[in-house]
C-alpha cells in the first residue's frame, strides 16, 4: 500500500516523541528511587529486559469462509471419478495441462478420505456436459491455492460482476453468445489467462474458463468459453459472440488486474 | 540499531502489533533508558538468576513427588521435568563455575498440601520463570544466549504439558512477555519462596 | 501410545524421512520421542557461535517469515478445506489456535520487513494436511522444527530488541511443540535440553518436505482459440 505523504509526517513526529520519551524516561528513572536490591539475587545488579523489536498483534481466528473458493493444478494426470471411491465409475481423464499450454486447473469443492484412508477431493472439470465434476485423488493435485473474487455474469443483464470477499469491485457490460451460439449457464472457474498476443478481436488480454460451447464441437482447443477484449467495443453489450464472454478492452483490462485465475464463475 | 530502521519498526503497530523502539530498555516507568552492553559479569548475574529459578523449580518438583500426593499424570510430569531442571541447575552451577550461588532454601509448604495447590504453583513458576528468561535474554553475551535459548525451549514445553494436563490453554498468547527481575524476585518473595 | 506409520500419509514419502532426520537416523528414535541432546551437545553449545557475521538479521528474518508463511499456510488450509472440523473439540482448539498464533507472526513479521519481506511461495501440501492423522503427525514435526530453527537462529541476531522478540516467539513455538506432542501421546519435552538446527539444516529438510512449490505459471502468451 503507497504511504501518503501524512503519513511519513506522522512517523516522524512519532520518532520525535519516542526520542523525548526516552529523554525523560532516563531522567524520570534517575529521579525515582533506583531497584531495590534483593538479598537473595541482587536485582539491583541485573539489568532491565531490553524492549522486544516488535510484538504480534492479537491472534484472530479464521472468520468466515463464504467467500473463499479453492482450486488447484492438475500435477499428475488423472482419472476422475463419480465418487470418492478406486472402483467408482470414471467420469473423465483430466490431464495436466490445458490446450493453451498453460497446467490445467480445476476448481476444489470438497475433500473426503475413503474407506482406506485415501484422500479424494471433489472437483470441477472443464469437460462436457458443463457443469461435470468428479472425484480424483489428492495426490493427482498440485497445491491448494485460496481466491476470494467471484465473477458472476448476467445474460439477462448482459453484465458482468466481480466480487470480492462477497462486495462488487467491478461492474462492466458484456458481450455474449448470440442465436445458435448461446454462452452456457452454470458454475465454472477461470482457468488460465492469455496476453501479449496480436489478436485485435480478442483485445489485450483473455481469460480461459471452464466452460464449453456445446455448439462448438470440433471448434480447434475444445471451444472453450473465454472472456476477452474486443474490437468491436460498439457490439458490447450485446448477443453477439460464439459463446465468448466479450468486454470493451478497458473493463478486461481492469478486470486483469483484479480477477486471479481460478476465481469462480457463476453465468446465469 | 544495526540494520534496522524506526520507520520498520513503527510499521508493526499498524498490524495491530506494538513496538518498543529499538536499541532500548524498559524502565521502572515503563518508557525506554539506553541500554547496557552484556559482559562477562553480567552474564553471571544473569545465569545466577536463572539458577535460582532453576533451584526453586527443581525442589518443588522434588518435594512435590515425597509429599504433594501427586495423581498419576501429574506425578509422571515431575518424574519427568524434575531431573530436567536439576540437568538446567547442573548446567549453569558448570558454567558459573565459583560465582555460582548456593541453593535456597524454599519451603513450598502450602503447594504440597494437595496435587492441585502444586499444580497451581508449578505452573506459576513455571510461567515465572519462561517471563525472566525472556526478560534477560537479551542481556546475556552471544556466547551465553544460545544455550539458554534451548534450556528456555524446554521451560516452555514443561509449561505447556503442565497447562494441559491443568485443562488451562498450553499456549495463551502468540507471543510470551518479559518480565523484569524485580518484579520477579518480588513475585517469589510474596510467594515466600525467597527472602 | 499407539505406534505411528507416517508411511501411508506423507506427501510422496519425503516427509517421513524428513521427520526421521529431526530425531536421528531411525524411525524408531521418533516413535519414542528419544531423548536428545546430552552431554556431548552441551560441550557443542559452550563453545561460543562462530561466524559472527554470517547472516545478517533481515535475512534471518525473511527465512523466518517464509518459515511462519508455511506453517500458517498449512493450519489455515486444513482450517479452510474442512480437516480440522473434521477433528474432536480439543483437537480443533489445538489445531486453530496454531493457525491463529502463525498468522498473527506472518503479519507482524511481514510488517516489520517492510519492503524488504520476501514474496510467499507457492505451497503443496499434498495429504499432509488433508487428513487428521497426516496433519497431526505433520503438525508435531513441523513445530519441533521450528523449535529447533529459533534455537538455532537465536545466537546469530545481530539486534538485541531482535533477540529479545525472538525468544518470545521461540517459547510459543515450543508450548506449540508440547501440546501437539500431547495430543499425539508423545512425551511434550523428551529432554533437558532441545537441539538447535542451522538454518542450512533446516533448509535441507524443508527441500526434502518439498511443501515448497514452483508458482504454477497460469498466464500464457498464446494467441487464444476460445470460441470469440
Amino acid at each position: 500500500m503507497p504511504r501518503r505523504p501524512q503519513t511519513r509526517r506522522w512517523q516522524a513526529v512519532t520518532l520525535a516523541l519516542l526520542g523525548a520519551v526516552a529523554a525523560v524516561g532516563v531522567a524520570a528513572a534517575a529521579v525515582r528511587s533506583p531497584e531495590k536490591p534483593a538479598a537473595a539475587a541482587g536485582a539491583g545488579a541485573l539489568p532491565l529486559p531490553v524492549a522486544p523489536a516488535f510484538v504480534p498483534g492479537r491472534p484472530r481466528p479464521l472468520g468466515s469462509t463464504r467467500h473463499l473458493s479453492h482450486w488447484a493444478i492438475v500435477k499428475r494426470p488423472a482419472i476422475a471419478r463419480v465418487a470418492p471411491a478406486a472402483g467408482a465409475a470414471v467420469v473423465a481423464a483430466v490431464p495436466t495441462l490445458a490446450p493453451e499450454g498453460t497446467p490445467s486447473a480445476v476448481a476444489v469443492i470438497a475433500q473426503r478420505q475413503d474407506d482406506g484412508g485415501r484422500v479424494w477431493v471433489h472437483v470441477r472439470l472443464p469437460v462436457l456436459p458443463n457443469g461435470t465434476t468428479g472425484w480424483v485423488r489428492r495426490r493427482a493435485l498440485g497445491g491448494y491455492e485460496a481466491v476470494d473474487t467471484r465473477l458472476d455474469v448476467d445474460l439477462a443483464r448482459l453484465r458482468a460482476t466481480l466480487y470480492r470477499d462477497g462486495r462488487p469491485v467491478l461492474r462492466a457490460p458484456v458481450g455474449v453468445g448470440g442465436p445458435g451460439w448461446p454462452t452456457p449457464r452454470g458454475e465454472f472457474y477461470v482457468r488460465n489467462k492469455l496476453t501479449r498476443y496480436r489478436s485485435p478481436a480478442y483485445g489485450p488480454v483473455a481469460f480461459g474458463t471452464s466452460a464449453r460451447s456445446p455448439a462448438a464441437t470440433g471448434w480447434p482447443a475444445g471451444g472453450f468459453v473465454g472472456i476477452h477484449g474486443t474490437d468491436r467495443p460498439d457490439l458490447v453489450p450485446g448477443r453477439v459472440s460464439h459463446g465468448c464472454i466479450r468486454m470493451r478492452n478497458a473493463d478486461i483490462r481492469a478486470l486483469a488486474r483484479r480477477m486471479p485465475v481460478g476465481t469462480p464463475l457463476t453465468i446465469h | 540499531m544495526t540494520g534496522w530502521t524506526r520507520r520498520r519498526l513503527l510499521r508493526a503497530a499498524a498490524a495491530g502489533g506494538a513496538i518498543v523502539g529499538g536499541g532500548a530498555a524498559l524502565t521502572a516507568g515503563g518508557g525506554n533508558t539506553l541500554l547496557a552492553a552484556p559482559s562477562v559479569d553480567t552474564d553471571a548475574r544473569i545465569l545466577n538468576f536463572f539458577l535460582l529459578l532453576e533451584y526453586l523449580q527443581e525442589t518443588l518438583y522434588r518435594d512435590g513427588l515425597e509429599h504433594g500426593g501427586l495423581t498419576d499424570e501429574l506425578a509422571a510430569y515431575a518424574r519427568t521435568v524434575g531431573p530436567q531442571e536439576t540437568e538446567h541447575a547442573a548446567y549453569l552451577v558448570k558454567r558459573l563455575g565459583a560465582r555460582a550461588r548456593p541453593r535456597p532454601k524454599a519451603d513450598f509448604g502450602a503447594a504440597l498440601s494437595s496435587s492441585e495447590r502444586f499444580q497451581a504453583a508449578a505452573i506459576d513458576l513455571e510461567e515465572t520463570a519462561i517471563a525472566a528468561y525472556i526478560g534477560q535474554a537479551a542481556n546475556l553475551t552471544r556466547g551465553a544466549v544460545g544455550a539458554v535459548g534451548t534450556l528456555l525451549s524446554v521451560e516452555a514445553r514443561q509449561a505447556a504439558w503442565l497447562r494441559s494436563l491443568a485443562g488451562a490453554p498450553p499456549a495463551p498468547r502468540a507471543a510470551d512477555p518479559a518480565r523484569k527481575p524485580s518484579d520477579v524476585l518480588a513475585h517469589l518473595r510474596s510467594q515466600g519462596l525467597v527472602s | 501410545m499407539t505406534e505411528l506409520t507416517l508411511e501411508s500419509v506423507d506427501r510422496d514419502e519425503a516427509l517421513l524421512d524428513a521427520v526421521s532426520e529431526l530425531y536421528g537416523s531411525t524411525r524408531a528414535g521418533f516413535l519414542r520421542g528419544a531423548a536428545m541432546g546430552g552431554a556431548a551437545m552441551l560441550s557443542t553449545l559452550a563453545a561460543p557461535p562462530t561466524a559472527a557475521a554470517g547472516v545478517s538479521d533481515v535475512a534471518i528474518l525473511n527465512f523466518g517469515l517464509r518459515f511462519e508463511r508455511l506453517q500458517a499456510t498449512f493450519y489455515t488450509q486444513a482450517e479452510e478445506l474442512g480437516t480440522i472440523a473434521s477433528m474432536t473439540r480439543a483437537k480443533q482448539t489445538w489445531a486453530e489456535t496454531l493457525g491463529a498464533h502463525e498468522r498473527a507472526h506472518v503479519r507482524i513479521i511481514k510488517q516489520v520487513l517492510g519492503p524488504k519481506a520476501g514474496p510467499a511461495p507457492a505451497f503443496d501440501f499434498g495429504e499432509a494436511n488433508s487428513t487428521d492423522a497426516a496433519f497431526t503427525r505433520t503438525a508435531v514435526a513441523m513445530e519441533d522444527l521450528t523449535v529447533a530453527l529459533l534455537t538455532g537462529i537465536v545466537p546469530q541476531v545481530h539486534d538485541r530488541a531482535l533477540t529479545a522478540a525472538l525468544m518470545g516467539l521461540l517459547t510459543v513455538e515450543a508450548r506449540h511443540a508440547a501440546w501437539a506432542r500431547h495430543i499425539v501421546g508423545t512425551v511434550p519435552a523428551p529432554a533437558a535440553f532441545d537441539t538447535p538446527k542451522s538454518l542450512h539444516q533446516v533448509r535441507g529438510v524443508l527441500a526434502r518436505t518439498r511443501f515448497i512449490a514452483e508458482q504454477p505459471k497460469m498466464t500464457a502468451k498464446r494467441r487464444p482459440k476460445y470460441t470469440g
